[in-house]
């Protein structure tokens, strides 16, 4: 062995205990993705490790991607696309929000929140968490309720002081409604008057 | 004009006339300089200091330098990861509301009559649909529940049935997906 051939043994060794040590790649997306999409899927978790972004949602996606079938440029689209809502999510929530408040927000903005209607939402809770305000909101834009709208009434009911708990239930009152025939809108419209009504804390919205 | 001016005029004209000295005057002041015994400390930091002429040789000296740095990338590393090991669980004791919380018991319930097999799968089973702790047993009437560990947060999950068939929780948040064109549902398990 030539004294170049060994020191370039030597270097790759190096190379590798020094990516072993830095690694963190998660031993599921080795498992359950072929090797170009795993390259691929985890240079992308790496650059958000690196922008100190949660990590964890971009892995569920890749997996999600796996579980469904998806091939594997779906995969990696999708898992860049969350990237960059993500990102998106944390500038506009700030640097302090949770990992589950930017998972949130950025299924928000996939569903159609704007960046605007984002940060009103997050200055509507403020200090308490932003996740389930934003589930909820996601989850009127999904039953078709225009999204300024459905914006509107989640900030009305945050600043009103409703809590999580009766946010929820405010969220499965509207989909019974919508479920029983009642238009989208109306529905939320009249459940949202009746939480406000009835006063921010005081208990449980009419059924 | 007096005396004394007179004198003063002549002797600043003497002060005044330039001083030729030899070219070598420089030299053998310095030279002079340098044979008075020094200070040990003054002598370590003329030898530190005094510029000097070095030769390298690109390959061995360039692969030192690389081990050196990839050595010191190491360290650090184990530093961290050391010290990481080391601080949690003195913060766990000094701040125990800091510790991550357990997760909480979650009902799942799908009704779907037909369905010969049905699991949960989420964000919290990494969307693995043999999950032993995820499979839905069938109550009766067409109703299949299990209760499984959450992790408190922000989740999106879907009901597998019969191993083939994606279907979004009817009675939770809806989930818009673009990516894989499945809907999914979200949950949201508070901290207690």
């Amino acid at each position: 062995m030539t004294r170049s051939l060994r020191t370039v043994t030597a270097l790759s060794l190096v190379a590798r205990v020094v990516a072993a040590q830095s690694g963190g790649a998660d031993p599921r997306l080795v498992a359950r993705l072929d090797k170009p999409t795993y390259v691929a899927v985890n240079a992308i978790v790496d650059s958000a490790r690196a922008a100190k972004l949660p990590t964890a949602p971009l892995v569920d996606k890749a997996l999600e991607g796996a579980a469904k079938g998806s091939d594997g440029p779906k995969i990696v689209t999708a898992v860049q696309q969350l990237r960059v809502r993500m990102t998106s999510a944390r500038a506009m929530l700030g640097s302090n929000s949770t990992a589950d408040e930017i998972r949130a927000a950025s299924t928000a903005i996939e569903a159609g929140v704007s960046g605007r209607d984002l940060a009103r939402v997050k200055a509507a809770t403020g200090k308490r968490a932003v996740t389930m305000p934003l589930a909820v909101l996601t989850d009127l834009i999904g039953r078709q309720i225009e999204a300024t709208t459905a914006t509107n009434l989640v900030i009305q009911l945050e600043k009103s002081g409703v809590k999580d708990p009766e946010l929820a239930l405010f969220q499965r009152n509207v989909r019974a409604d919508i479920d029983r025939g009642a238009d989208p809108t109306v529905a939320a419209q009249t459940r949202a008057r009746g939480l406000l009504q009835r006063g921010a804390t005081s208990g449980k919205p009419s059924e | 004009m007096s005396d004394d001016d007179v004198k003063m005029s002549q002797i600043a004209r003497v002060l005044r006339a330039p001083v030729r000295l030899s070219a070598s005057f420089d030299a053998r002041v310095m030279a002079a300089v340098r044979r008075l015994p020094g200070h040990e400390r003054l002598k370590l930091w003329a030898r530190l200091t005094t510029p000097r002429t070095v030769t390298l040789m690109p390959l061995p000296w360039g692969l030192l330098a690389a081990s050196v740095a990839l050595f010191a990338v190491l360290g650090a590393l184990h530093f961290v990861v050391d010290i990481d090991r080391a601080a949690k669980p003195i913060a766990s004791a000094l701040f125990p509301a800091q510790a991550k919380p357990a997760p909480q018991r979650v009902q799942f319930v799908l009704v779907a009559p037909d369905a010969k097999k049905v699991a949960v799968v989420g964000d919290f089973n990494g969307w693995d649909a043999s999950h032993a702790g995820y499979q839905a047993q069938h109550r009766g009437g067409g109703v299949w529940s299990v209760t499984a560990p959450v992790p408190v947060g922000h989740h999106r999950y879907s009901f597998v049935v019969d191993d083939s068939v994606w279907v979004a929780d009817p009675t939770a948040p809806r989930v818009v997906d673009n990516d894989y064109g499945v809907p999914n549902s979200a949950i949201v398990v508070p901290q207690e």
